[in-house]
């Protein structure tokens, strides 16, 4: 018989066991640089937010990358840093010297371009979701950055303290999984809602809330204003069910991409999701535009009517909280970017996860043109984002396809080049199946990027590639989907490439790579690549 | 007759509590349906706010099912049905209802952390200790408790 004479010391023995591999397991993991007491440098910045400009076209121009067409085949692999997470969801700041990025539960880290090596890290925020973006305030440099749940931080990015934290107060549940964007001592946040997952619970009363657009004050956090994307969510009871169980709505439409700026108009642009709950809205899957001072509505345009769907749906179309209309679930997760015709004429485009692209007059919302490619879906069409290169007047559309719902309409992952005066075609890429199963589809979730006559995607199979933006032709390809030495010591292995994508900038080019969601590989590398001669535009 | 022939055996002392880690939480269901209080976003704004509202559940549950049977004869239902009871350890009185309610109350909802993988640790160790001579729990001790048959 076990007494507790015996039990006790055995207990302790595995109290301390946990301990002290937990503090193995994070001391391993740090390899700080020589000499941390040198602050990153801070005069070149590569991005100005999430869709590299203001306008969201993710072009990197020859003024701020020197990877090109015609070295573009010469990349190679310059260093990897094992991420501590299996599901990289940050998109780096990169300067003349330092990449930002967020590390999982590691926190933020500042590590040096050339190797590495981490200049400062802050372990405060655990969650990092979103790209990191900065701003100047009063002589210092600010980043800025969400967190899925915690909400918003700015850090100095010299020393990597904590300035200020705000979780906005526009909902009980709020997520934060859009890229914050700054202008002008304003930070945009797209607001979302942890409604979509909670709806899979049956005893919960799905749902009451709205996504939208906040604005804070860049120097305290403090919310300016507020544009939910719906009036007056959940103010109807469309059912009960369980006896005691309301059902709610409208809900949703949240918003999960970043938003991206007019400068010349003042105005927003940003896309909302389907709705949650019955009944639908007319401002879910739709494009707003809203002025930056006030956040007050210019136009709203709504492309599916009707898309009605939350996780509920996923478990069993039965299930009480799934819709009786259950939609197709085609929201707009890719950002609308602003781009010029060759005439000069300004047109918003926009990528829709039902395979959809709307060529879109940015003063009134007005539809010029619409094309579609392949099926669409839950996960894409398109599902990231889209890129642009106004010198060629192209923009480039990656499809994902992977299958989802069943449907008639036949799947074209890929990428498709079109001229941004009227969406006709211009070449498109089928990307071959490497195998058959989920965890290697072909198909183009993740964001792609432009740069001076190419185009950079990171499929689902874990391969990257780059693509002359003029033609088409294949310039490029590294599998990515491989195990590496990091310079950080962590056990490193690449995966799917979706979310955020790829990056230019200067001489490096940065993806992360493993996705462990939707049934995809996990991985937890971040990748930095440079020509072989490296050169500094 | 010896200390140990009173004490509750420890079969009867777990099919006690599996009676109880049964019946409350579907008490509990009834009570979070009637209530609505896990069924707004509001109990969801932030992990404070959800395990404040699972405890409160889980001890309203509990007292419910149990509060009129530990007043009058320091039994849960389970306890009642297996034919035994709680006493002071020192006495062998019935063990005092305060005692029972601030002290001993956390000792059921405790057993629901096993779901948890880091906090498994908390009932675990609480149940070991039945196996030590006096056949007491953790929270025996701390109550200064012990089980017996029911007279």
């Amino acid at each position: 018989m076990l007494h507790t004479s015996t039990l006790l010391p055995a207990l302790i023995k595995l109290v301390a066991w946990t301990a002290l591999s937990s503090l193995v397991a994070s001391t391993s993991a740090y390899a700080n640089c020589e000499n941390t007491d040198i602050k990153p440098g801070l005069q070149q910045l590569f991005s100005k937010s999430w869709g590299t400009e203001y306008s969201g076209e993710r072009f990197q121009s020859s003024a701020n990358t020197s990877i090109n067409a015609d070295n573009a085949s010469t990349l190679s692999l310059k260093w990897a840093y094992g991420l501590s997470t299996d599901q990289p969801r940050s998109y780096p700041l990169v300067t003349e010297d330092t990449l930002f990025i967020g590390d999982g539960g590691r926190g933020l880290v500042a590590l040096d371009k050339e190797t590495g090596c981490v200049r400062w890290e802050n372990n405060s925020i655990k969650d990092i979701s979103t790209s990191i973006i900065s701003e100047q305030v009063d002589g210092r440099t600010l980043l800025i950055f969400s967190g899925r749940r915690s909400g918003v931080h700015a850090v100095d990015a010299s020393t990597g303290d904590n300035v200020w934290s705000s979780v906005p107060k526009v909902h009980p549940v709020p997520l934060f999984s859009g890229s914050p964007l700054a202008y002008k001592d304003t930070i945009f946040v797209p607001i979302s809602s942890l409604e979509i997952g909670l709806s899979a619970n049956p005893f919960y009363g799905c749902c009451t809330t709205s996504g939208g657009m906040a604005a804070l004050d860049v120097r305290t956090g403090e919310l300016l204003w507020y544009r939910p994307t719906i009036e007056k969510a959940g103010s109807v009871i469309t059912g009960k069910h369980y006896l005691f169980v309301e059902k709610r709505g409208p809900s949703g439409a949240p918003v999960w991409g970043a938003p991206m700026l007019d400068t010349q108009r003042d105005l927003l642009f940003f896309g909302s999701g389907q709705n949650y709950s019955l009944p639908a809205s007319l401002t879910s899957d739709a494009i707003f535009a809203v002025h930056t001072k006030t956040g007050e509505i210019a136009w709203v345009k709504q492309f599916t009517a009707d898309d009605t769907f939350n996780m509920a749906c996923t478990i069993s179309i039965d299930h009480p909280n799934c819709p009786s209309t259950m939609g197709p679930d085609v929201d707009f997760g890719a950002p609308p970017l602003l781009t010029q015709r060759l005439s000069g004429q300004d047109i918003l485009i926009a990528g829709q996860k039902s395979g959809d692209v709307y060529g879109i007059n940015p003063n009134t919302g007005q539809t010029i043109w619409s094309t579609r490619f392949g099926r669409g879906g839950p996960l894409g069409g398109v599902h990231w984002g889209i890129a642009a290169n106004p010198e060629l007047g192209l923009a480039f559309i990656p499809i994902s396809d992977i299958p989802a719902f069943p449907s008639d309409v036949p799947q074209a992952p890929g990428l498709y080049a079109i001229d941004v005066k009227d969406g006709s075609l211009r070449w498109s890429v089928e990307r071959e199946a490497s195998c058959q199963e989920r965890s290697c589809w072909t198909g183009l979730s993740a964001a792609i990027t432009a740069g001076p006559n190419i185009v950079v995607a990171g499929a689902m199979d874990g391969i990257l590639e780059i693509y002359r933006a003029d033609n088409g032709e294949k310039l490029w390809s590294y599998n990515t989907k491989t195990e590496y030495d990091a310079v950080n010591g962590l056990p490193t292995k690449g995966g799917t490439l979706d979310a955020h994508g790829p990056m230019l900038a200067g001489n490096l080019l940065i993806v992360s790579s493993g996705y462990g969601s939707f049934q995809q590989e996990a991985g937890n590398a971040l990748l930095v690549f440079s020509t072989a001669q490296e050169q500094t535009p | 007759m010896n200390d140990s022939t009173l004490l509750a055996g420890r079969g009867r002392r777990l099919f006690a509590t599996l009676i109880d880690l049964v019946i409350t939480p579907v008490v509990g269901v009834a009570i979070m349906l009637v209530t609505g209080i896990l069924e707004s976003a509001e109990a969801y704004a932030s992990t404070e706010q959800t395990i404040t509202r699972l405890l409160l559940l889980a001890m309203s549950s509990y007292l419910v099912v149990n509060g009129w049977l530990l007043f009058s004869r320091s039994q849960s239902l389970g306890k009642s049905l297996l034919g035994i009871m709680i006493v002071d350890n020192n006495s062998g009185e019935p063990a005092s209802f305060w005692k029972l309610i601030l002290l001993r109350l956390w000792a059921l909802p405790l057993i629901y952390l096993s779901v948890i993988p880091f906090a498994l640790i908390i009932p675990v160790l609480d149940q070991a200790f039945i196996f030590g001579k006096s056949r007491r729990c953790l929270h025996d001790y701390l109550c200064s408790t012990k089980v017996v048959k029911r007279p």
